[in-house]
């Protein structure tokens, strides 16, 4: 079984801060890690090898410190990494992202018989890439995917929406796109680690390579655009109090009465 | 297909699986309404599905002036390809300017293939929508970089400008039973797509969860180091008869459900009150609860972000506080 895994790579959301001045978020400090919903993706990936054989294929769009990530796929047990980059691709949107993704993909021989992307990203949160994949490439998709069985040359997989848990078959080639689901991420060996940072190599596919134009990737192939960013609502920032346990306590039981969700004084 | 003012209406993709699904639809003509009224047109419901009339009439009494049906056994499930097939013909044939749809799990499903099949914008997850008065192009505003931020997107050489929406950001227009619209049944030629079969459709059981409509949530995150810890975060819950929320750290421990999860990739609630234990206040899980009324913060790091977004912050351990919490609700709640 042939399988591509989509990752992008994403700040750690828990290292961001924007700079409220510039409204542009500060890069220094921020570290860098594979989208956590693509990671899921490439473990899904790799657990389908393990089981049906085959190979994965880990593709990323992004600028050359995306290899990072890709490193950490070839690392985690990966056997082959496409990085897309160019400086044509900066601006996309997820139109023109899912467009230089499919292209890739259609370039692979064989066809991959499954495509997995993770459900979201951190950064962009659309969801929009996987799916948009799929329809370029006129694969059946399957979307929130939490479980995944193999039948013959199709895939019996469970996923969550909107409050009703299904269970669907669909026909190989086809695209997941993997939520967490109950099935708990159990985090992969990296010893691969440093094998993987000095001996695998990466392909780089830009424009040239993958036969687009500079009209149909970026900004200039982009549909959206962002207008402008403004800061929200005004921050709260309210009372911050610290002291002995009991106080604060305290404190949090009067706020609860002033809101009216304990009643006043003791007892009922 | 260029910029065009003449503008040939505004579609909302009515999607009514459940009563939650269907108050986003409901909410969405409410404000396409507004949105038609400032470009001089129309708001027309799209209602695919095995039995549709009961879902049209209620639209209209919600609001819609025109309710386009597809009526037809293969359509009782909701099937991406088929139903990105049948509406993308719609589009080409009546080019509508907008064209909206909730952001539950199916509207993000379906809405980015039907964009990419007609070749345009789509913006995801949005909390606004306005008519730009200079140039009629629909601000579809929408959290950047978890929440802290917001964008303003534009879609202006693309038609129809699309966009998913959160539920419960706009207000939905009280059942007028003498409304009048048209209800429109065009002639439709359904194929499904064989690639996919729906097996099997359960009800999905969670522990008591309707974090949307919950008037107290407590949060537990990442913070809280352990599941024995989180549980305390279901007493106080209970005990203030409210509802349970989680960051993703928290999710991915295995402390709490999936179902709980808030933020960026999880739910936006809208609370009276929300208590946050233990989140350091990421964005990813700020962009949630912008909507709570009264957010009390408890953190034992006085420089946690979430203080920012605090009107309450205490300082201090959880691990002292929470017990002695719930020992002082205890006190005051009486047991039934």
């Amino acid at each position: 079984m042939n399988i591509v895994v989509c990752i992008k790579q994403v700040p750690d959301e828990e290292s961001i801060r924007i700079d409220w001045k510039t409204m542009t978020i500060m890069r220094e400090g921020v570290d860098s890690i594979i989208n956590p919903l693509d990671y899921v993706a490439l473990e899904v990936a790799l657990d389908l090898r393990r089981r049906a054989g085959g190979r994965v294929t880990a593709v990323s769009m992004g600028p050359p410190q995306s290899e990072e990530s890709l490193r950490e796929a070839l690392a985690a047990g990966a056997d082959h990494a496409i990085l897309l980059t160019d400086p044509a691709f900066a601006g996309s949107d997820t139109l023109t992202t899912s467009h230089v993704l499919a292209r890739a993909i259609s370039k692979l021989r064989p066809f991959p018989d499954v495509v997995l992307c993770g459900m979201q990203t951190t950064d962009g949160d659309t969801g929009h890439v996987g799916p948009q994949i799929a329809e370029e490439l006129d694969l059946p998709q399957v979307g929130g995917v939490m479980e995944i069985h193999l039948l013959g040359d199709s895939l019996v997989v469970k996923r969550l929406s909107d409050g009703s848990l299904d269970t669907i078959r669909i026909t190989l080639p086809g695209l997941l796109s993997v939520d967490q689901g109950p099935c708990r991420v159990t985090h992969l060996p990296l010893g691969g680690l440093e094998v993987a940072f000095s001996q695998r190599d990466i392909v780089r596919w830009g424009l040239a390579e993958l036969g687009l134009s500079e009209e149909e990737v970026g900004f200039r192939g982009s549909a959206t655009r962002i207008q402008r960013l403004h800061p929200p609502a005004p921050n709260r920032e309210g009372e911050l109090l610290s002291g002995s346990p009991q106080l604060l306590v305290d404190r949090l039981t009067r706020k609860l009465e002033a809101l009216r969700v304990l009643d006043e004084g003791d007892g009922k | 297909m260029g910029n065009n003012r003449a503008s040939n209406g505004v579609w909302i993709f009515g999607d009514y699986r459940s009563s939650f699904q269907n108050r986003v639809t409901l909410e969405l003509i409410a404000k396409g309404k507004e949105l038609a009224e400032t470009l001089s047109t129309e708001v027309t419901v799209l209602v695919l599905g095995e039995e549709v009339h009961q879902y049209a009439i209620q639209y209209i009494a919600h609001g819609a002036d025109v309710v386009m049906a597809a009526k037809h056994p293969d359509l009782r499930y909701y099937q991406v390809e088929m139903y990105t097939a049948l509406i993308a013909r719609w589009i080409e044939a009546f080019k509508p300017d907008i064209l909206l749809a909730g952001a539950t799990s199916f509207g993000r499903d379906l809405f980015p293939r039907l964009a990419k099949r007609v070749h345009t914008g789509l913006s995801a997850g949005c909390i606004g929508l306005e008519v730009d008065p200079e140039t009629g192009n629909l601000l579809q505003t929408t959290p950047a970089f978890g929440g802290d931020l917001l964008a303003e997107v534009v879609t202006s050489h693309h038609r129809p400008q699309m966009a998913t929406v959160r539920p419960g950001v706009f207000q939905e227009l009280p059942y007028n039973s003498e409304a009048v619209g048209r209800i429109l049944y065009p002639e439709i030629d359904v194929q499904p797509d064989k690639r996919v079969k729906l097996l099997a459709s359960q009800r999905h059981q969670v522990r008591k969860n309707s974090l949307e409509e919950a008037q107290v949530i407590v949060v537990g995150g990442r913070g809280l180091g352990s599941k024995e810890q989180f549980e305390l975060v279901f007493e106080l819950a209970e005990l203030l008869e409210g509802e349970v929320g989680a960051t993703r750290p928290a999710v991915l421990a295995g402390w709490s459900e999936q179902e709980r999860l808030l933020g960026q990739t999880g739910k936006a609630v809208k609370p009276r009150i929300l208590i946050s234990v233990g989140t350091s206040g990421a964005l990813q899980y700020t962009a949630g609860i912008h909507g709570a009324e009264t957010i009390i913060a408890i953190n034992r790091d006085p420089r946690a972000p979430i203080f920012k977004t605090a009107d309450l912050g205490l300082v201090g351990d959880y691990t002292t506080l929470l017990p002695l919490l719930l020992e002082a609700l205890r006190k005051r709640i009486p047991r039934q």
